[in-house]
């Protein structure tokens, strides 16, 4: 994984190394080592790994003027001549609108500049989607294109397949598709049935196959296809293994359904495509053969930081949206603006757009600073976090508007139906969840093992520390991870947050270990509990963007930075609290948890397959 | 407390001196006897047989019961060109009330209206229970001091009042306020229809659902319809299909084993399909049969289609491919699993069995027709035709006669019988 997070670093090298000053600029270099393990997996450990997220990442001024110049054009583009209505009413973008946004130069943000594309670092690309944000269809046919798309090509394509596809791409002339699902295949790789087989004469692959609910898949010329071959072993055996190939359209063998009739994303085309007996040359294999699966990780992992900015944008717009209308509309002489039942909105929709935000482009700037581990569990954070926030907020939007808001005269019920694919694609949030847990917990799991493993061999060293470890958490001190105080790298006024996440990330690391003891490898199974920690992490990775982020503020003299402290100290307070239940609820035998119950009810009803409970009018005889 | 037992003691001193009057003295000693009895102190003369009214005894060989007319018998005959309802039924009982106005023989004519509620059809009918309770003359069976409430007051009528709501019990019927309310006009609050009010009350509720797989009321007359509910009855995974393998012929509701092509009913589940399809065909399936299965008063008798349980070596470890889910790790890559201490399940000792693969209900349990079951699931089973089916059915020994049907009609007819000979009893104690 972390080699292909290396190609993807490559190609945004040129512009990420003159971009990003955060490395450097670390001004407490606490950890020697070379490696850090990433920020997520160190949380595990009970440990704040401060390299690569404090201070919060920056950009230079070059960059950032080059980044607004780019910016504004597609603002107003958007704001004057996108018809997101009409796009949803139709369901189609219209073809102006779509060469509108080749020539600007959307559809090659990530490619890099040798191959006529925008070059984008992971900072930059986030702030440029915020602007494309403002229609939901657009964002997606675009991800689609280049966030999954053509990303295989820019990670692990040759030479030549960059110089023959990429340019194109870039441009928007072609269209890229990403085909992995199938009918019977969601995220179980093993069950894709597509399949190539090399032709007699060995220059060939022959594709066979169904992939469905496949974005652009109407539009595209150029797919990104997944399909079982037949992959001899070192040791002799022939296996099936998964192979990416690009294929054109002109292949031939290539049909489509018609474009799905979605909920939301009206716009994006989505259907099903068919490959039959599609010639590709060999010369058309992505990566190597039988790398299919690593390679499809890797497009999904890296593709998903960019949710937080875009939902952050859509959130902020939904704000000034309804900002007018509470400050105009009166009931019994007052302002909808002046009850507090409304005001607690607005203070919510604040509160997530700020931390997604936060967590975003920290993300976004660890994965642009050279040498760091890859970011996949910190991007599916971020998705996870903004997906659902999105939800949330629109939802409250609308509560804010009443019936106004149910209408189709107005674009939020629109915002409602787009926002909801958010929590669903691009993986799961449960799944993403699991994926967080188990990543962080694995990582955990290597070094408690080590350490236990150390201990049972009676190494002195670590015997002493371990007696000594439990004898300082029984004396109950002050837990310091070196984020406050007088060298803190937490502002001051954000102290007690930072104390708080401090103490949230001690007692965090001490219930992994406890976790892990108790349940060992059999954790995989425990899908509830890998919840609650996955929601932990997120918390408290939420808790590091705002309070880094707000530090930066302060410090260079934000305007407003007072109101990112508020927020930043808002969202500590509730993260805190909400961890603080969490970790009793993975207490063994916690009276809060109810896993056992909701498990046995759940089992009841999926046996009957219907609700078991009489109508309450119902009676005896 | 004392006074409690008391009456418990006198209940069952009462009872046991009953019984043997019943079981060794002749009716006419009996007559000679209760007179005697003080007026406060009725005794009954069949005080266990009420309780058994409804259960089925078996005939006493060798003993020719007296054909005597039971008295209101008239009443329930069926009027020309008129049908056995709740209405007829109700229209009984209101003309047993207009005809003797001082209730003479209320406690022949319920227990002879008991007995004919299932030919009516209302003895699943709170109301027609309702209507005969209310026969019972208001106010004159309570007791009125403490002695008549310590011992049985009017034990007769007591018992007759129990066999009523033995009677909806048996049936599943809950008694309501109004039944309430005229036992207790009746009765009293301490009498034993009242008790037994009391705890129908308590235990109905808490007894009436408690089978989790229940049964209709009202099973179905076709043979294919009956086998369907049979297999849905046995198969737990709800999306198991039921497939008719073969109608029956002639189709007209006969008895199945007379018609010339039996019946052939299946069925299977995905699961179950499946798990055929990995199966070795080096071991063979086997037909079993027939089993019985019980439908309330019906019976099917079913084959399964199964495999012996794999032996140990043969087992494959389901292993976790490498390249699976393409979103998180399937498997932690840790040394050590969940730690003994913390599993708190019972130690159960599970003995695992041979997966079974089909089940058939059908009309005959001979090799022939069962062949067509195999042959009509291999059209959905391909991998069935390579495996070979060793058939192991036992004699239909344990099978019940085909017959029982008439064999039912001719028990009933014993039971009337019997129930008219108690009667007379009864009635020969009390005169």
């Amino acid at each position: 994984m972390s080699g292909c997070g290396f190609f993807l670093r490559r190609a945004a090298a040129a512009r990420a190394c003159r971009a990003l000053v955060a490395l450097t600029a670390s001004r407490r270099p606490l950890r020697t080592s070379p490696h850090s393990r990433g920020f997520a997996k160190e949380l595990c450990l009970g440990k704040i790994e401060k390299n690569g997220v404090f201070p919060f990442p920056e950009v230079s001024q070059d960059e950032l003027n080059e980044i607004n110049q780019l910016v504004k054009p597609v603002e107003k583009f958007f704001m004057e001549e996108v018809d997101s209505g009409r796009i949803d009413r139709e369901g189609k973008i219209p073809d102006d609108t779509l060469e509108k946004l080749k020539s600007l130069g959307l559809f090659g943000m990530q490619v890099p500049e040798e191959y006529g594309g925008l070059g984008l670092s992971h900072t930059m690309y986030a702030r440029l989607g915020e602007a494309i944000s403002l229609d939901a269809s657009i964002t997606v046919t675009l991800a689609a294109h280049q966030a999954i798309g053509l990303k295989g090509i820019i990670l692990v394509g040759t030479e030549e397949q960059k110089a023959k596809y990429l340019p194109k791409l870039a441009s928007g002339e072609h269209i890229a598709a990403f085909c992995l699902t199938e009918p019977g295949s969601g995220s179980d790789a093993a069950s894709i049935q597509s399949r190539a087989t090399l032709s007699e004469d060995k220059k060939h692959y022959i594709l066979n196959g169904s992939k469905v609910w496949i974005s652009n898949g109407g539009l595209a010329s150029v797919f990104t296809v997944f399909a079982r071959t037949e992959v001899a072993d070192s040791d002799g055996s022939v296996k099936d293994k998964i192979t990416a190939f690009i294929v054109e359209r002109d292949f031939g063998g290539i049909t489509n359904g018609k474009p799905e009739d979605k909920l939301g994303i009206r716009g994006s085309n989505t259907c099903e495509v068919h490959f039959e007996n599609t010639k590709v040359p060999v010369e058309n294999v992505l990566g190597e053969v039988g790398g299919g699966f690593k390679l499809a990780m890797n497009i999904l992992n890296s593709g998903r930081f960019s949710m937080g900015t875009l939902v952050a944008s859509m959130i902020k717009k939904l704000i000034e949206m309804t900002a007018e209308y509470a400050c105009t509309r009166k009931q019994f002489n007052r302002k909808l603006s002046e009850f507090g039942l409304i005001q607690e909105k607005f203070a919510l929709m604040a509160q997530k757009a700020y931390v997604m935000e936060s967590m975003a482009y920290l993300t976004a700037g660890m994965l642009d600073q050279p040498g760091l581990p890859d970011c996949s569990v910190e991007a599916a954070m971020v998705k996870v976090f903004s997906s659902e926030a999105a939800w949330q907020c629109v939802s409250e939007a609308l509560q804010i508007l009443g019936g106004s808001g149910y209408m189709k005269d107005y674009p939020y019920e629109r915002m409602l139906r787009d926002a909801r694919i958010l929590p669903i694609f691009e993986g799961t949030n449960e799944i993403l969840r699991l994926f967080i847990a188990l990543t962080c917990l694995q990582h955990a799991g290597r070094i408690l093992t080590t350490k236990m493993n150390e201990l049972k061999r009676g190494n002195m060293g670590v015997v002493m520390e371990t007696i000594g470890r439990r004898l300082r958490d029984s004396l109950g001190q002050a837990v310091d991870m070196g984020l406050t105080g007088d060298l803190g790298l937490v502002h001051p006024s954000l102290g007690d947050s930072a104390t708080k996440l401090e103490q949230n990330v001690f007692f965090f690391g001490r219930t992994v270990e406890a976790l892990l003891r108790r349940f060992g490898k059999s954790i995989v199974d425990e899908q509830l509990v890998l919840k609650r920690v996955a929601n932990i992490l997120i918390n408290m990775y939420g808790m590091v963007a705002v309070l880094s982020r707000a530090s930066r503020s302060i410090r260079i003299g934000l305007r407003d930075h007072d109101h990112e402290v508020l927020l930043a100290n808002m969202f500590c307070v509730e993260a805190y609290f909400q961890n603080l239940f969490s970790l009793s609820q993975l207490d063994k035998d916690a009276p809060e948890n109810l896993d056992k119950q909701t498990k046995e009810i759940a089992q009841l009803i999926l046996e009957k397959r219907a609700y078991i409970c009489s109508h309450p009018l119902d009676k005896l005889s | 407390m004392s006074c409690v037992r008391a009456r418990l003691l006198a209940r069952g001193l009462l009872k046991g001196w009953a019984g043997l009057c019943s079981a060794d003295l002749p009716g006419a000693l009996l007559s000679q006897v209760s007179p005697r009895l003080p007026r406060a102190f009725h005794c009954s003369t069949t005080p266990l047989a009420s309780m058994k009214s409804l259960v089925p005894r078996p005939r006493e060989p060798g003993k020719k019961p007296g054909k005597v007319p039971v008295p209101h018998e008239e009443l329930f005959q069926p009027t020309p060109g008129g049908t056995r309802d709740k209405a007829s039924f109700a229209l009984a009982v209101q003309s047993f009330a207009q005809h003797s106005v001082r209730k003479r023989g209320h406690v022949d004519f319920i227990y002879l209206a008991l007995r004919k509620m299932p030919a009516y059809g209302v003895e699943r009918d709170l109301a027609s229970y309702n209507l005969l309770l209310d026969i019972f003359p208001k106010e004159v069976f309570r007791p009125r001091n403490i002695f008549q409430r310590i011992f049985i007051h009017y034990p007769r009528q007591q018992e007759c009042g129990v066999a009523v709501l033995e009677q909806m019990e048996n049936h599943g019927v809950m008694p309501n306020k109004e039944t309430e309310f005229l036992l207790l006009q009746i009765f009293g609050r301490g009498s034993h229809p009242m008790l037994k009010y009391v705890r129908m009350r308590l235990w109905l509720t808490r007894f009436q659902n408690i089978n989790p797989f229940p049964v209709p009321r009202e099973l179905p007359q076709d043979a294919v319809e009956l086998a369907t509910l049979g297999l849905r009855h046995m198969e737990p995974d709800l999306s198991a299909r039921v497939t008719v393998y073969q109608k029956p012929l002639p189709d007209d509701g006969t008895d199945p084993v007379d018609s010339v092509q039996p019946h052939i009913v299946g069925i299977q589940s995905p699961d179950q399909q499946d798990a055929l399809a990995c199966h070795n065909p080096a071991r063979p399936l086997f037909v079993e049969g027939p089993f019985s299965l019980w439908l309330r008063n019906k019976c099917v008798y079913y084959h399964i289609l199964r495999a012996d349980l794999l032996p140990p070596e043969e087992k494959k470890e389901q292993e976790i491919p490498e390249e699976w889910n393409l979103y998180h790790p399937m498997k932690l890559d840790l040394d050590y699993a969940r730690s003994g201490w913390d599993d708190y399940e019972f130690d159960i000792d599970e003995v695992e069995e041979g997966p079974v693969f089909a089940i058939c209900v059908a009309g005959a349990h001979d090799q022939e027709t069962l062949a067509k079951w195999i042959q009509g699931l291999q059209e959905t089973n391909p991998a069935l035709a390579r495996i070979p089916v060793v058939f192991r059915l036992a004699g239909s020994t344990g099978e019940l006669l085909a017959a029982s049907g008439l064999e039912d009609s001719h028990q009933s007819q014993h039971e009337g019988q019997e129930e008219d000979e108690r009667l007379q009893r009864q009635q020969h104690g009390q005169s």
